[in-house]
């Protein structure tokens, strides 16, 4: 009862709040803690200051900057969200994370709106859980490609990677790559190869399916081209720029190393984008993830501190300050106009980075676990001893990846249909949730009625030349029928399976 | 088995026996001096390389040399530049406090259990030695919403973890029971018989006996808080004015820092160890004479 | 072999005891069972027994008592102000008023929110005029949880001080009735100094480790009953609530079961306890022996700098290990400056693996934690070798015995007796030695079969660092950390018993004095 009381007591205070916010304005002083990287605390600072001086809503931050590093930021505010950073920043592969630690709050919808707008598609994608935005897209340069030692390698050599291997042995220099202790690097190979690992999530941050094709034919040749480089006495699991400094010859790594590598190899330092790898007579040029960097505001009770910090993020990733950013520290901008600046296009690292974009995909959602997951792949392929030994390490993969998903028994028991959602044109289908689902990947489940027999809960309408099949727990072991049904005659169906005998009908609405 | 030795030594065999063991000796200790000499090479060497590299000006990362082709201080210079020296008062303060505290926690513990005769006495070391069984590193989640219940988190962490380190150094009775059941109880006796209280025999008789064991446990309590990076690190995250030298020296080889950081954080190690490893030095015998009054007596 | 009377017992050398008793104690376990099931009939028969009793007395006080004593039972320390005893008498009041109002004001809304850990999560609001989200944040699972747990120890410290109180009433009738007078307040006072001292000094400590030690480990088992983990935070997202025992099915259960990779929890947890009791083992022994032979050498007569040695190998105490321990590990990296060293000389054309190999990467933890641990070990022989009688060497090199002959007949018996508590603390200490493990390896080289959705799992992780990765891994899984802490508990203390059982020096403290 006590706690009821308060619980009202509060939504009346946050009611009368919104109403007297709404009423005043933004003005006032606002204690706030942002986390941001320690190479941009100073820069940081003054942009604050830029913005009390600039805003026309005469907000005063009062700002503490802590040096906080991406990595770093994120675990911090899972441990205890009420001292995180009001305003911090991460790198993508940890956004779904702080959306499921209620660590983010949602961009008003007008915010929204205008910063899908100013930033890169594919980055806004990446702060995106379901339809909503929780964060602010800061950079757009979190991709990786190869520096190295032009002392020690032949700018001939670097478009081959067993040219790279063998230059690295003969030399007794590091081939630098990190592949058994993060699978953000070590998905190169299997992009190279056209393999896809994509997640999507509900707008609460959970993950609800996966498009993986990492155990496949192609994945195989992808681990037929990963031995070769972990099989080298001289590779090294290292992705560190001072891995120059301690006997390597290459590194592959990303635009943050630009500087120091700079430093370590002078007028010997190369960089460009990875090489090839050939298996059985096809060359495969090695793929990267193209990801970007966040910047999240903390959930807050008072709205207009919420407001507030929300003009704060904006201006801190708009525009000028990624520009900012670019010119002191090179991080590449999301933001659409600044990267038209001829300055960003000619920079040496981001050109790197545009030379590697034809290969690379962009990193999308991905689920906390498949980090650790995907990085032993490495491990496994690196005991491998045969083929069968490399597909048993796809097989393993998948398996853990099949784990994640675990089906309760209803799941297990239950049909669903699979097969081509649209006939015509091969592409999508969309039901009445708004879901989209792939060709021969995704289910649509099936209910059980009264009567024992499956259907589906609503009528689709499904053009002449349709072909699914009915199966029982998502998987192949129990499909009907053995060839797949076809649908004769376009129509608006409801499907029915009798799980007795097998049978599909197909019931005109 | 004495008879034989004398006839031996009637023979005029001896002489040339002893020569030998003599020979076999210096050849003996020759071996121990080789063997001493390598063992302090060895144990040696990673501090060397440290204290090298700290003076390393030509390059911030690490490299595959160790002795510095540019000598200097810039290292010690800069690390004035950043928070270190906060870390390092921070760092001095709580190692003070948690001297200071843990040793009478433990001494009043260590005493009562090792001269009283109680009723519950048996059952506590009993419980205590089931709860130490238990590892620590659990606790820490619930120690850091208890602290941040308490404002003792973040920027506010020394007092906090000044009260963590104090709070449960009770348990570490062990070796300073084990010294106190060493001074004979009869001591005791003979003072109470005198009419003093217990609180007499402590402070006139115990304490001027207890040297070793109260620099002991000041040596180690003092020695504790800088080296702790788990909890301190668990405890102050996101704030730099609060950590201790232990945690903001581990962040600085966070992949992202460890090129432009590498040699300060050798610098800032050297500091570190300067004081622990001076008083370490001084007070090295009572040290010993704790440990070994203390330590294997349970 | 359970046949073997006393007299041949004796006979048997050092090994061949402990080996019988070690026999002893397994053949032993059966029954010791029977009589740990008995002694818990008993236990709780006893505990019925003293319950009834003390209820019986607590009635008879009431009945049998004055107006005072009964008006005790209500107002506490009423008896004690009323009978001049003030002192005790305020304390006792002000517990009282204290403890109702803690109850009053919170502690009843954390009882009685204990059984569901809070209904109400977080809850988002739309601003429309200033275009934010706010979230108000409701009940906390964490917070619940804690101070539950919190309020009933305070209740168990109520009853017992009400019953105290109770006690001290009639006492005092009874003292009173006898015509002495009561204690006064100055007297209970100089009793905290002289017969009740021992209470005194330990106040303070066991109130430290009441709410510093023993809240945190009952709060660590409650959790391990709950789903407490990054997305059931309890607090900022969804709440967390009780499980029952489904976590330690998760943990114990062979078959695969979600999140754990491709072998079960089960099975990890099998592989990582075999390494952890290997290492403790090899990480005890080579310390000890090792640490032994030092200190031998360094006290050996005629050789000279012994302060030297000794100050040189105590180095490494005095240097905090996050500053060794990470330098020497980037040492032995596979472009480090040792095999940098050796590839430059010659030695070997390509880099030893010593972090990337299991078994290498388990040969160089054990050797590097030597270096660690000879210095503690060489202060601690040095101590007891200087203690044992120097006559019996005499007589032994009398009797014609050999160096290694006096070592392993003197020096090693009283050695083992001595420091065999030493070595079981120091054997448990290894089992949780994080900061070795976490420092060097960092559990590397990863066991991919181990490793899963829950974390990677590495070839020289211990139990202590798995319980470590799996708190701050990807889904931060505090319950199954809790579930891990409870089982390195069991295994603990199934150690220590096994060896408290073959060692015969630690049973008795009274022997040492």
């Amino acid at each position: 009862m006590k706690k009821f009381l308060s619980v009202l007591l509060a939504a009346m205070m946050v009611m009368s709040l919104c109403v007297t916010a709404g009423a005043s304005s933004l003005a006032g002083t606002y204690d706030v803690t942002l986390w941001v990287a320690n190479e941009i605390v100073d820069l940081t600072k003054q942009q604050v200051d830029a913005f009390n001086a600039s805003n026309d809503a005469g907000i005063v931050i009062n700002a503490t900057i802590e040096p906080v590093s991406e990595a770093d930021a994120a675990t911090n505010m899972i441990t205890d969200v009420t001292a995180g950073g009001d305003i911090y920043c991460f790198a993508q592969d940890q956004f779904a994370r702080l959306v499921q630690a209620g660590a983010l709050a949602k961009l008003g919808k007008a915010a929204a709106e205008e910063v899908i707008n100013a930033n890169d598609p594919s980055v806004v994608a990446a702060a995106k859980a379901g339809d909503e935005l929780y964060a602010y897209p800061m950079t757009a340069d979190n991709g990786y490609f190869m520096y190295y030692d032009k002392s020690v390698i032949p700018d001939a050599d670097v478009d081959s990677l067993e040219q790279l291997i063998a230059d690295c042995e003969a030399a007794q220099k590091y081939f630098a790559f990190e592949m058994n202790s993060s699978a953000w690097y070590s998905a190169a190979f299997f992009f190279a190869t056209g393999c896809v690992s994509e997640w999507e999530t509900d707008s609460s941050g959970a993950y609800i399916s996966i498009h993986d094709t990492f155990n496949s034919p192609e994945g195989l040749i992808a681990v037929k081209g990963m031995k070769k480089l972990v099989d080298s006495p001289f590779h090294l699991n290292s992705s560190s720029a001072d891995s120059f400094a301690s006997n390597a010859a290459i590194v592959v790594t990303g635009t943050w190393a630009y500087s120091d590598i700079a430093k370590m190899l002078g007028d010997n330092m190369g960089v460009t984008d990875l090489p090839s790898f050939e298996v059985d007579g096809v060359s495969y040029h090695l793929g990267s993830y193209n990801g970007c960097k966040l910047m999240g505001v903390k959930p807050q009770e008072d709205p207009v501190k919420a407001a507030a910090l929300h003009r704060l993020a904006r201006y801190l990733t708009g525009e000028e300050c990624q520009m900012q950013r670019f010119e002191a520290r090179a991080w590449g901008p999301s933001n659409l106009a600044d990267q038209q600046s001829e300055a960003v296009q000619s920079n040496p690292g981001l050109a790197a980075l545009l030379l590697q974009s034809p290969y690379s995909v962009p990193q999308g959602q991905i689920h906390g676990s498949w980090w650790d997951i995907a990085k032993v792949i490495a491990d496994d392929v690196k005991a491998a001893t045969d083929d069968a030994g490399l597909q048993q390490a796809l097989d393993n993969y998948y398996d853990k990846i099949a784990s994640l998903f675990t089906m309760s028994e209803a799941e297990k028991n239950g049909w669903s249909i699979i097969g081509m959602y649209n006939a015509t044109d091969g592409f999508f289908f969309t039901d009445y949730n708004n879901e989209t689902r792939s060709n021969w990947a995704d289910d649509l489940e099936l209910t059980k009625g009264d009567d024992g027999l499956w259907r589906t809960d609503n009528a689709y309408e499904i053009p002449a030349g349709t072909e699914f099949k009915v199966r029982q727990g998502k998987s192949w072991d129990n499909a009907f029928p053995a060839d797949n049904f076809k649908v004769e005659e376009a129509g608006l169906y409801a499907i029915q399976f009798d799980e007795a005998t097998g049978e599909i009908t197909l019931i005109a609405q | 088995m004495s008879e034989k030795r004398l006839l031996d030594a009637s023979s005029g065999a001896p002489v040339k026996r002893h020569m030998g063991l003599k020979a076999s000796r210096t050849a003996a200790n020759t071996g121990i001096y080789c063997l001493l000499i390598i063992i302090s090479v060895v144990w040696l060497i990673p501090f060397v390389c440290i204290v090298l590299q700290s003076f390393r000006v030509e390059s911030t990362w690490q490299e595959g040399y160790v002795i510095p082709k540019q000598w200097g201080l810039d290292n010690y210079r800069n690390l004035f530049q950043t928070d270190f020296p906060r870390w390092y008062v921070n760092t001095f303060i709580s190692a003070l406090f948690t001297a200071v505290f843990q040793t009478i926690i433990v001494l009043c513990m260590s005493y009562t259990l090792s001269r009283f005769r109680f009723k519950m006495r048996k059952g506590l070391m009993r419980f205590m030695l089931i709860l130490s069984m238990f590892p620590g590193m659990l606790s820490m989640i619930i120690l850091y919403r208890v602290l941040s219940d308490l404002g003792l988190t973040q920027a506010n962490s020394v007092p906090g973890l000044i009260l963590v380190y104090v709070a449960s150094s009770g348990m570490g009775y062990y070796v300073s029971k084990g010294f106190f059941d060493t001074i004979p109880k009869s001591l005791d006796e003979a003072a109470r018989v005198d009419g003093a209280t217990r609180f007499q025999v402590l402070k006139k008789i115990i304490l001027p006996l207890s040297k070793p064991i109260v620099i002991y446990t000041v040596l180690t309590a003092f020695m504790g808080p800088w080296g702790d990076f788990v909890f301190a690190r668990y405890i102050s995250f996101g704030t730099s004015s609060g950590m201790n030298v232990a945690v903001g020296l581990y962040n600085w080889l966070n992949k992202d820092q460890i090129a432009k950081s590498y040699t300060m954080f050798c610098a800032g190690g050297v500091l570190v160890a300067i004081p622990v490893t001076v008083l370490f030095m001084c007070l090295q015998k009572y040290y010993v004479e704790g440990v070994t009054g203390g330590a294997v007596k349970g | 072999m359970s046949t073997n009377s006393d007299l041949e017992y004796l006979k048997l050398n050092h090994w061949q005891k402990i080996g019988y008793r070690i026999a002893r104690f397994f053949v032993g376990i059966p029954k010791a069972l029977g009589r740990f099931f008995v002694g818990i009939w008993r236990a709780v028969s006893t505990f019925f027994q003293l319950l009834g009793r003390e209820l019986a007395d607590i009635v008879g006080t009431f009945v049998h008592g004055d107006w005072k004593t009964r008006l005790s039972f209500v107002v506490m320390g009423f008896g004690n102000i009323a009978r001049g005893q003030v002192l005790r008498g305020i304390l006792f009041f002000i517990f009282e008023v204290v403890f109702i109002g803690y109850m009053v004001l919170t502690g009843g809304y954390w009882l009685s929110m204990l059984p569901s850990l809070g209904k109400v999560g977080p809850t988002e609001v739309y601003d429309e005029i200033l275009d934010t989200y706010t979230t108000t944040y409701n009940d906390n699972s964490f917070k619940i949880l804690l101070y539950g747990v919190l309020t009933i120890f305070f209740i168990i410290a109520f009853i017992y001080t009400w019953r105290q109180n109770v006690k001290q009433n009639k006492l005092a009738e009874k003292i009173l009735a006898s015509g002495k007078p009561l204690r006064s307040g100055k007297e209970d006072l100089r009793s905290l100094v002289d017969d009740q001292f021992h209470k005194t000094l330990l106040a303070l400590p066991m109130t430290g480790i009441l709410l510093f030690t023993v809240l945190p480990i009952v709060f660590m088992i409650l959790v391990a009953f709950t789903n407490y983990d990054g997305t059931h935070n309890g607090y900022s997202n969804n709440l967390f609530t009780w499980v029952g025992l489904d976590n330690f099915n998760t943990m114990l259960n062979w078959s695969v079961s979600k999140g754990s990779g491709s072998q079960s929890y089960a099975a990890t947890f099998g592989e990582v306890l075999t390494w952890t009791l290997i290492w403790a083992f090899f990480a005890t022994f080579t310390n000890y022996f090792l640490g032994m032979f030092v200190a031998m050498a360094i006290n050996k007569k005629g050789i000279k700098f012994k302060k030297v040695w000794r100050t040189v190998l105590v180095l490494t105490i005095a240097i905090p290990q996050f500053i060794s321990l990470l330098y020497v590990s980037k040492m032995f990296a596979k472009n480090g400056i040792l095999n940098g060293f050796l590839m430059s000389m010659g030695w070997i054309q390509q880099a030893l693996p010593f972090w990337e190999d299991p078994t290498w990467a388990r040969i160089t933890v054990i050797i590097i934690n030597i270096w660690i641990g000879i210095p503690y070990l060489m202060l601690i022989t040095t101590g007891i070798l200087m203690n044992i009688p120097a006559d019996l060497y005499e007589s032994a090199r009398i009797d014609g015995a050999n160096a290694w002959q006096q070592y392993s007949k003197i020096t090693l018996p009283y050695m083992l007796f001595v420091t065999g508590p030493y070595l079981l603390t120091s054997f448990t200490g290894n089992m949780n030695n994080f900061n070795v493990i976490y420092l060097l390896t960092g559990g590397a080289p990863t066991n991919p079969a181990a490793s899963g959705a829950a974390g990677t799992v590495g070839y020289t992780d211990l139990l202590i660092t798995w319980l470590f990765k799996i708190t701050t891994g990807p889904d931060s899984q505090y319950y199954l950390a809790s579930v891990v802490g409870i089982l390195v508990f069991v295994v603990v203390a199934l150690i220590s018993l096994i060896v408290y059982n073959v060692l015969p020096s630690i049973k008795n403290e009274e022997d040492f004095q």
